[in-house]
């Protein structure tokens, strides 16, 4: 599952990338969008197993922060249990999913489809005031640089 | 120490924006929210920060947001970094925005400009107080929506060319820092900052290797905040950007955003990012390049250009690179050289933007060429500006010397390659600016009226100039203020300095009873460190001892007005 999901947003990643590269502004803005779906997608990949104990070096990187009954909470950090694997299934956080990436991507895709919104705005009032949304030709419309004003 | 009023630098500029988004039609009453709100706001970031240095030096404030405990809920830390820098950031809102009501058009203005500014002004609140690091990515977003809508506000075709470049790159750079974001999460089952670095610390000091991928992890966030704050090589947005957009707006820009960015990284790195073996072999070796080109290239495009604008916009990358330097050097003293310069340089860059608007206004246009005989009419804009751009240089009553002296000392032992650079741009910084006056104040008077140009500088002939100067010498008389007065300022930049270099302060403060995950590093602190300090004693506490870390730098400056002719 992990390696589909890598799969999947790095393909996301190359085709938000190629968009972004293209000429029309409107490809740019799918460009974008497509870019924060995969910026999602990989932050939704990071809930996996909520618990990361590593009894060998007695470091616990990933300590979700879900509320659980003392008992169950050391049951998961006991180094007997993770060594055994048999009572771990008892605690809650050895059943649910980390639930705070999916709280982060709910935050992230509102902020992206508000920027998006202005963004796809922003296009349509470039178009109407320059008449093109080809980058270059944009680009062309810039003021005299001091050479040319000269 | 917990101090929930800290919560009031979100509520304010919110709550002046929502009123003057009711008061649209109505721009004088507008103005006078704004301008309550921006002089609430720096007048409880100056009192909160007298009030960390002297019942500390560096007590560090902090608010669990919806009371829920670090490191599970946000956490807003207002320490001496924060403070530091939220100061002048007010102080460049408030004058910026005062300017705003004689050069902006009336027809921005009643576009949604005040609550607009609000709303900006919330973000860049946001991003310093921070303790957690999707929050910071939350406030980024407040601020660049706010900034993006500014850009284009008015849409004039010279505006829309340029704003949606600046929009897409900060959207891309937005994304893969809530990507970054994410994988921090997912190496070390945390967001917050004090957890972070208290992880981080933990596992260099124990000798335990970091998670696979957090040197990428760090180039990435490296990216993202070059990106916002203009580092060599991804600094290309900015000159165009600012050159664009109405003056008043441009100043606050570009004294105020950049900075973000580079906050973001001299919070981050020295705490964190730059920890271990990766930061060392990979991270600062980057950051040290990118400080030397920063510097070296900003400037040389600053001596190419021949318009006031550009030549002042593409200065904030070369100042932007003298920052970075103090960031790559990395010991306290040097932090605190670049906490020093962020400050003046965030007022000075601001001031002289604003003269620029002033200038442009006299002349009709900011094309050297065709400007001139300036001095005769209106001396004491020459003098602001003269002050401002010697600021800038560095000479030494004013602010920017101590800040450059501080960062390239230390650099010298270090980094000296880097402190040679510092001095070359020092001096091509001058030319620079020596140019400006020259052409605009002590030429002769131009022949002929000159090409229109710009159509954002206004025009109409009866529009009052005191809020323009208002805005300019407040901003001028800080400058000089914080040169003066650079000893009180730079003391407690000293102290920032210290709390960057070792979080332990930090940590402690945003959690007093210890990090989950890292047990070892809370039990040695409290024994080693005693960060909460008793109010009644104050300069006891065993770490920080601004005083004699003070007697080192006097030293330093007195060895080095040995050493040099």
């Amino acid at each position: 599952m992990i390696l589909i999901t890598a799969i999947c947003v790095a393909v996301t990643f190359g085709v938000s990338v190629y968009m972004m590269l293209g000429r029309d502004l409107k490809s740019v803005a799918m460009g974008v969008f497509l870019l924060s779906h995969a910026a999602n997608l990989s932050i939704i990949s990071m809930s996996g197993s909520p618990v990361y104990n590593d009894p060998e070096q007695g470091i616990t990187f990933k300590q979700p922060p879900l509320l659980v009954s003392d008992d169950a909470y050391h049951a998961t950090d006991s180094e007997a249990v993770a060594a055994t694997g048999e009572e771990a299934t008892a605690s809650p956080l050895n059943t649910i999913v980390d639930p705070l990436p999916q709280a982060l991507i709910l935050t992230a895709i509102v902020i992206s489809f508000a920027v998006m919104g202005f963004l796809l705005a922003l296009i349509v009032v470039t178009g109407r005031a320059t008449g093109t949304l080809d980058v270059d030709k944009l680009a062309q419309e810039q003021l005299p640089t001091p050479s040319a004003a000269h | 120490m917990t101090f929930n009023p800290l919560i009031l630098f979100c509520i304010i500029p919110l709550a002046a924006g929502l009123l003057c988004m009711l008061l649209v039609r109505q721009p004088g009453l507008s103005r006078m929210v704004g301008v309550v709100s921006m002089t609430l706001n720096l007048v409880f970031s100056v009192a909160l920060l007298m009030v960390s240095y002297l019942k500390g030096p560096g007590l560090i404030f902090t608010t669990d947001v919806g009371g829920w405990p670090a490191p599970y809920g946000i956490t807003l830390v207002f320490d001496s970094l924060a403070g530091l820098l939220l100061a002048p950031a007010s102080l460049v809102a408030l004058a910026c925005y005062i300017h705003s009501f004689s050069s902006l058009k009336p027809e921005t203005e009643r576009r949604y400009f005040h609550p607009l500014a609000q709303l900006l002004m919330f973000g860049v609140n946001l991003s310093f107080l921070t303790g957690d690091l999707f929050n910071l990515f939350v406030a980024f977003e407040i601020m660049l929506m706010a900034s993006y809508a500014l850009l284009s506000i008015g849409g004039t075709r010279r505006q829309l060319t340029q704003s949606y470049k600046y929009v897409v790159l900060n959207l891309m750079a937005s994304t893969v820092f809530v990507a970054s974001a994410g994988m921090v999460y997912g190496m070390f089952g945390t967001l917050n900052i004090a957890h972070l670095t208290a992880i981080v610390r933990h596992n260099v000091e124990s000798g335990t290797p970091l998670p696979t991928g957090f040197t990428a992890l760090a180039v990435l966030l490296l990216l993202v905040f070059g990106l916002k704050g203009a580092f060599f090589p991804l600094w290309f947005w900015l000159p165009d950007t600012y050159y664009t957009c109405p003056i008043a707006l441009g100043a606050w820009f570009g004294g105020t955003l950049t900075k973000v960015g580079v906050y973001a990284v001299a919070r981050l790195f020295p705490f964190a990012f730059a920890q271990g073996e990766g930061g060392l072999a990979v991270i600062m070796p980057i950051i040290a390049i990118s400080a030397a080109f920063t510097m070296f290239l900003g400037v040389l495009g600053a001596v190419s250009q021949h318009e006031v604008r550009r030549i002042l916009a593409i200065h904030v990358i070369s100042q932007v690179g003298y920052m970075v330097f103090g960031i790559a050097v990395m010991t306290p003293l040097a932090l605190a050289g670049c906490v020093f310069y962020m400050i003046q340089h965030m007022i000075v860059k601001a001031s002289l933007f604003l003269c620029c608007g002033v200038m442009e206004r006299h002349a009709g246009t900011d094309d050297l060429d065709h400007m001139g005989g300036m001095l005769k009419k209106h001396v004491w804009l020459g003098v602001l500006f003269l002050v401002a751009a010697l600021s800038l240089v560095g000479l030494p009553p004013l602010s920017g010397f101590f800040g450059k002296l501080t960062i390239i000392r230390e650099g010298w032992e270090s980094h000296p390659w880097l402190s040679v650079i510092g001095l070359a741009t020092g001096a091509l910084t001058l030319l620079s600016m020596m140019k400006i006056f020259s052409y605009a104040f002590w030429s002769p008077e131009p022949k002929h009226a000159p090409p229109k140009s710009n159509e954002d500088i206004p025009t109409d002939p009866n529009r009052s100039w005191v809020a323009a100067y208002v805005g300019i010498v407040m901003l001028v008389v800080a400058a000089v203020g914080v040169g003066v007065g650079a000893e009180p300022v730079f003391r407690i930049a000293l102290v920032a300095g210290h709390q960057m270099h070792d979080p332990t302060d930090y940590i402690k403060a945003v959690a007093p009873n210890g990090v989950p995950g890292v047990h070892t590093v809370a039990t040695k602190s409290a024994v080693h460190h005693t960060t909460t300090i008793p109010a009644g004693e104050p300069n006891e506490s065993p770490i920080i001892d601004p005083t004699a870390v003070y007697h080192e730098l006097t030293n330093t400056a007195a060895l080095i007005g040995r050493t040099s002719p």
